[in-house]
């Protein structure tokens, strides 16, 4: 059986739920789950003031309801899985380091920060900060897999290290800032400055892009670890034309501040890329 | 002009970011006005002479002329109640005033918040990811060789910044003053600052990221690629020979402004501000300085920093402080509707801020502390009139280069000040709390 | 203050009047120690309990500008370490710089009663101050920074040593200082004036004035003296962190000629250089520095101990950071203060397999166990420096257990304890009196704070009570209770109260003269006026003036005695 917790009152100011994990919850009771502690505010409060809960938890957590304003589902979650019905607000899957989250509405700002391993899976529009370091830190996600159907606003995988960050529409400003390594593919389209700072790792982006004046072009080339990676983001549910698998892309180098052994890989027929 | 007059010697302008300490005030003590304000700028002479006592209320209630007192209960029961309140403002009082403040968020398990969120905020991002290399004016008015302002007008906004501090003055080093410096200005467009300038560098709008990002490459001694002129508006060739100004000049100092920091990058434009001041160091002596507007935004950094950690944007909800500009910073969380009262210290958001957030202020009780009747203070549900820092009222004030000052107050003011509202509006919702509020929930694991 | 009180039953450390953990009562009434108190007086029951006074560190880094640059760049370091509040206390921020009321706490919380901020511009007096009012339950101090002074400088350079002497108590004075600070004295100017370079030795020319390191330390030690502080003066030396520094720090201290100077974080100065290459990595030359030590009764010393883990590099020698900086992870602060001082910080990281960290902890252990005189090398890590304070309880370990320390040494770079005679001194554990000494007494004699360090009738009741246990680390983590000024602060290990300590500062006499030597220097050089330089006691609102003893009148400083 699963856990199922239907929003029931909506929270008047940010609700803080990051007991909404189904590691936490593991064997937990529908009435004992009402019991747990939220913050709501300033205060505590009772999860079940908010939500109608039903059902036991055994590793799968469902959730109803626009809960844009519940902050911190899944934080530190290694295991199971949490279905969201719904939007969620920011620090989804904060410091998550295994399972699944899937979010059938749209996330918040946070979505993963410094995740080392699991799946989230947002099917509307994520934030800012998507895969991101917290302020201050130079290393954001370790691991793990985020993936966005929708758009992504600024600093995606900012300082990412490790793993797979796949965006199916736009991604804002900033996308692999200081990245570290680790893969970013966008299906829409980069907005300006991706990968400054950048000291390894890819960027994919299947439309034209203005670089930044310190990544140079290197070649033309189809390689075969992005026909992988496309693959495996196909079996994600993004969509990835044959052309995107089977295609030649332009490889950038960069950022020549930094180590230059980063790349952007750009779709050959998206035209060519100019810099900025 | 009446008989009573006085002379204050040595008192300090608070109305922008340099803190300027020369001010010798001429005063009527009978009309309580400010006659003269000796070696101020045009700027700061408007706003000694603006500062007269006005007949206001010391406090309204809904609109309605209470007492202090009753004010201090009606504002108290509202940050006692709220699950979110909000503190706002502060860079326009006094670090006495400030420290009471972020107390009282402490408390009540609040968000503090001042306006450095929606001036230099970036700047202060910035500076965790990357550091700073920085100094204060003096260094730069006995040091700087080369001066180069980044998207500000200080001519109109720091008038004395030029004349006291970066560009015309004499010091230790630069004996002969404007003629041993190297002036540069890197703005969008020409401003009454440009003429001031040796070399004026026009970047097109948005495009301060690139430019900065093609000086650090070429100070690292990479390639550039001429396009950057398409870009930026700005030729590899002006690129190259600034580089050369910066790599062999005796100690160069970047002063940049909300020009660089509010467009579009924001914060990582301040970013590579500051980063190319860092490479520079291989060569030679680099500091960069935000130049800061209000007269304390400075000290608000610092007090905030001190008690909490983090310089602005901290939340108190759960027990203890933690910092996020975009969850804690005021407009974002006015404008997603979060909070649920407002204190709002010496800043006035129902003029600056997005709609969106004024709107949710409108739906929200508000407490104001202000000298002067403002769009927010017309808003608010409690509304103190206190006396202004630096006229009225002493207390420390840091400079933008966060060197503290006293102040000294030109003449009595029949208002309270901030820090004598703040303290007792604490001391009431102490009473009503019966002790700070006990922390919402343990920390949070892992989280961000 | 606290109502009377006795502690009975507890094993007192007193060593400052002979105490060796005899059993015997310690009463306590207004804030100090006294003889008795009435029957009826509260009662702690230290039975299997250690009765010492409030420990008192000599040397860190806790407030003022640097130390909150050094907050605001780490907000990493303070989310996952955090403070919360109570009905009673404030929350606050952890990490390796801890917010001021979390400072204060902290220390409280491992039986620290008072503690000195080692490095303070004047210029940041006040900021310094305005943080002391938000550090609760601790007495402070701060050491002014004057090494790097550049008005101090010409009046040097031009001979005139007694102006010299009156503008150091201005200085003093006015920014309500401890002690004077000299930190890489003329690193400074050549850092800020020559293109970032440094000082690499004490006959090195200081930039375009006509001095040397040399000069301006004998002179300041000398002023020091004359002005009879209770710490005349208290040295970072030149070349910091360089191999073979060992030959400066040894120059150093002969230079006090028998007058009483204070090494900082000596640690760090004990460095040799493998023969013929300046460039090597360093050695341990601890037993150099020792041996002068031990024989030379005017010179004293805080260690400077290092250790693993995290650490925040934070300091008034800005050549020293920047060369530190790659090690920062990206962030670099350095900061100028006019005709001051530099300052420099970088998170930083000690690491027991990286070689020169290990010889740095080897080092700092070495030094203590050679000690001959713990009254006069006493403990500090330069905190955050060589680790945070709340290392000290491993430390104190690492001195009073040769099991433990040796099962660490296994876990160290081994090449590095060639280079160091750690293993030589195996034997030796530190006794529950010697960490009073080094912890406590000594601190309070070096500072020259007669209430302090001891717990003789008139003392201020600053107390600390550890439950005995056979792991010290643990014992010396969580006092059961800690007296404050009378006041019990902590009670079953917990923080009961709050409390605000004072402010401890000189304020000795100068010949007024010297203002009109100062003055014009502020017109020219200064960006803010000379009124308005001085604190006020505003600032202050809980102060204690340590008196001086001058050698010499404050005799009027005109020009009838310049050279
Ligand atoms: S520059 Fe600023 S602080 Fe100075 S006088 Fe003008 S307005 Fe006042
Ligand atoms: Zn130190």
């Amino acid at each position: 059986m699963t856990l199922t917790l239907t929003l029931r009152t909506a929270p008047t100011v940010p609700l803080e739920a990051d007991v909404l994990s189904p590691d936490r919850l593991s064997g937990v009771s529908a009435l004992e789950a009402a019991k747990l502690t939220v913050v709501h505010g300033n205060q505590r409060a009772d999860l079940g003031e908010f939500f109608q809960v039903g059902g036991a938890a055994d590793g799968e957590l469902h959730l109803t309801g626009d809960l844009a304003q519940v902050k911190q589902i899944g934080t530190g979650m290694a295991r199971g899985r949490i279905v969201v019905h719904g939007s969620v607000g920011m620090h989804l899957g904060a410091g998550m380091t295994g399972g699944e989250i899937v979010v059938e509405g749209d996330a918040g700002d946070w979505v993963g920060p410094e995740m080392s391993g699991g799946r989230i899976v947002v099917k509307g529009n994520a934030g800012h900060m998507l895969g991101s370091a917290r302020r201050g830190s130079q290393i954001g996600v370790r691991g793990g897999e985020i993936v966005v159907f929708g758009n992504a606003g600024n600093e995606v995988g900012n300082g990412m290290r490790r793993g797979l960050i796949a965006i199916g529409g736009d991604a804002g400003d900033f996308a692999g800032v200081n990245m570290l390594a680790g893969t970013i593919v966008v299906l829409g389209r980069l907005a300006w400055r991706a990968g400054a700072g950048m000291r390894r790792g890819s960027i994919i982006s299947m439309h034209p892009a203005e670089l930044l004046p310190t990544f140079s072009y290197a070649c033309d080339y189809a390689p075969e670890f992005l026909r992988v990676c496309l693959r495996h983001v196909r079996g994600l549910g993004l969509t990835i034309a044959d052309s995107h698998v089977n295609g030649r892309y332009q490889r950038w180098c960069g950022d020549g501040i930094e180590l230059n052994r980063g790349e952007v890989l750009i779709l050959d027929s998206a035209g060519t890329a100019s810099r900025s | 002009m009446g008989e009573n007059l006085k002379v204050v010697r040595d008192a300090t302008c608070t109305f922008c970011g340099c803190v300027c300490d020369d001010m010798h005030l001429t005063v009527d003590l009978d009309q309580k006005r400010i006659m003269k304000a000796e070696n101020a700028c045009i700027l700061g002479k408007a706003w000694f002479r603006e500062h007269g006592i006005e007949e206001r209320p010391l406090a309204l209630i809904g609109g309605r002329t209470a007492t202090t007192e009753e004010a201090v209960e009606a504002a108290a029961q509202i940050l006692a109640q709220a699950r979110f309140p909000l503190i706002y403002g502060l860079s326009d009082t006094t670090c006495e005033a400030q420290r009471v403040a972020v107390a009282i968020a402490d408390m009540i398990g609040g968000t503090v918040d001042t306006t450095t969120s929606v001036c230099h905020g970036p700047s202060g991002i910035a500076f965790e990811g990357v550091g700073e290399s920085t100094a204060s004016l003096g260094e730069i008015k006995n040091r700087a060789d080369l001066v180069v302002f980044w998207g500000g007008n200080p001519a109109e906004a720091h008038p004395r910044l030029f004349s006291r501090y970066a560009v015309t003055p004499k010091g230790m080093f630069i004996p002969n003053g404007r003629k041993d410096r190297t002036v540069v200005l890197v703005d969008v467009r020409r401003t009454p600052s440009t003429p001031a300038a040796d070399i004026f560098i026009q970047v097109k709008p948005r495009s301060d990221f690139e430019v900065l990002w093609a000086l650090r490459a070429l100070v690292k001694g990479r390639k550039v690629d001429p396009s950057i002129e398409r870009r930026t508006g700005v030729s590899l060739a002006v690129l190259e020979d600034l580089v050369a100004r910066m790599k062999s000049c005796r100690f160069g100092v970047f002063l940049f402004g909300m020009g660089l920091t509010m467009n579009r990058g924001r914060h990582f434009n301040s970013g590579a501000l500051l980063a190319l001041a860092t490479d520079l160091n291989e060569f030679t002596h680099w500091v960069a300085k935000p130049v800061r507007g209000h007269g304390n935004v400075t000290g608000a950094d610092n007090v905030v920093s001190w008690q909490t950690g983090f310089p602005f944007g901290v939340n108190f909800s759960r027990g203890y402080p933690r910092f996020n500009p975009g969850e804690f910073t005021s407009v974002d969380l006015l404008t997603r509707r979060e909070a649920d009262a407002a204190l709002i210290i010496a800043s006035d958001p129902a003029d600056n801020f997005p709609k969106a957030a004024i709107e949710h202020l409108r739906r929200i009780p508000v407490i104001t502390l202000d000298p002067k009747a403002t769009p927010t203070t017309q808003l608010a549900q409690v509304a103190f009139t206190t006396a202004t820092y630096g006229i009225n009222v002493s207390g420390t004030v840091y400079r933008m280069d966060d060197v503290p000052i006293t102040l000294r107050p030109a003449f009595e003011s029949p208002y309270p000040s901030d820090e004598q509202v703040l303290t007792a509006i604490r001391d009431r919702v102490r009473a009503l709390l019966g002790g700070n509020r006990l922390p919402a929930g343990a920390p949070v694991a892992a989280a961000s | 203050m606290g109502s009377p009180l006795r502690i009975v039953n507890g094993r007192v450390y007193d060593p400052a009047n002979g105490v060796n953990g005899a059993v015997q009562d310690v009463c306590v009434r207004d804030g100090k120690i006294v003889a008795d108190v009435p029957p009826d007086a509260k009662r702690i029951d230290a039975a299997g309990m250690v009765v010492m006074p409030g420990g008192i560190d000599i040397h860190c880094h806790i407030a003022g500008p640097k130390v909150n640059l050094a907050r605001k760049v780490q907000p990493e370091t303070h989310q996952d370490d955090v403070q919360l509040r109570t009905r009673l206390t404030r929350s606050g921020t952890g990490g390796t710089v801890p917010s001021t009321f979390a400072t204060g706490y902290r220390y409280a919380t491992l039986g620290y009663t008072t503690a000195m901020e080692a490095a303070v511009t004047p210029l940041g007096a006040r900021h310094t101050l305005e943080e002391f009012h938000d550090t609760p339950v601790l007495d402070k101090g701060f050491f002014v920074l004057v090494g790097n002074n550049l008005l101090l400088y010409r009046l040097l350079q031009e001979g005139r040593r007694e102006e010299l002497r009156h503008a150091l108590a201005w200085w003093l004075k006015v920014t309500k200082a401890y002690a004077p600070k000299l930190v890489n004295p003329g690193g400074d100017e050549m850092w800020k004036g020559q293109r970032n370079a440094n000082i690499t030795s004490l006959d090195d020319k200081i930039g375009s004035f006509d001095l040397t390191p040399r000069r301006v330390i004998a002179a300041f030690i000398e002023a020091g003296n004359e002005l009879g502080l209770p710490h005349p003066v208290h040295i970072h030396c030149n070349n910091l962190g360089h191999s073979g520094n060992v030959e400066t720090t040894l120059e150093t201290m002969r230079l006090a000629e028998g007058r009483r100077a204070h090494i900082a974080h000596i640690q760090f100065h004990s460095y040799g250089a493998a023969a013929g290459k300046s460039q090597s990595n360093p050695t341990s030359r601890a037993r150099d520095i020792i041996e002068y030590i031990n024989t030379h009764p005017n010179i004293s010393a805080d260690v400077g101990a290092v250790m693993f883990g995290p650490a925040t590099i934070m300091t008034g020698d800005a050549p020293l950071a920047y060369m530190l900086r790659r090690f920062g992870g990206n962030k670099w602060v350095n900061a100028d203060t006019e005709n001051e001082s530099g300052c420099g910080i970088v998170p930083f990281r000690y690491q027991d397999r990286v070689y020169t960290n290990a010889l740095q902890w080897a080092i700092g252990l070495e030094l203590l166990l050679l000690s001959e005189d713990p009254w006069r090398m006493v403990f500090s890590t330069d905190h955050p420096n060589g680790g945070s304070f709340m290392s000290y309880p491993r430390l104190i370990r690492l001195l009073m257990d040769r099991g433990y320390r040796k099962e660490q040494m296994a876990h160290v770079n081994q090449k590095a304890l060639d280079r160091s005679a750690l293993r030589d001194c195996q034997e030796r554990e530190y006794s529950l009196s010697e960490i009073a000494i080094i912890t406590r007494a000594g601190p309070a004699r070096l500072l020259g704070l007669t209430d302090k360090g001891h717990l003789g009738v008139g003392a201020d009741a600053d107390v600390t009570i550890y439950e005995e246990d056979e792991d010290k680390e643990k014992m010396f983590s969580a006092p059961r209770y800690v007296i404050k000024d009378g006041e019990l602060i902590i009670e079953d290990h917990e923080l009961r109260a709050d409390h605000q300590g004072r402010l401890l500062h000189v304020a000795p006499d100068y010949d007024p003269q010297i203002e009109q030597v100062i003055e014009p220097f502020f017109e020219d050089f200064y960006t803010i006026r000379f009124a308005n330089y001085p604190v006020d006691d505003r600032y202050v609102p809980n102060g204690q003036i340590i008196p001086t003893t001058p050698s010499v009148a404050a005799a009027p400083a005109t020009a009838g005695t310049r050279t």
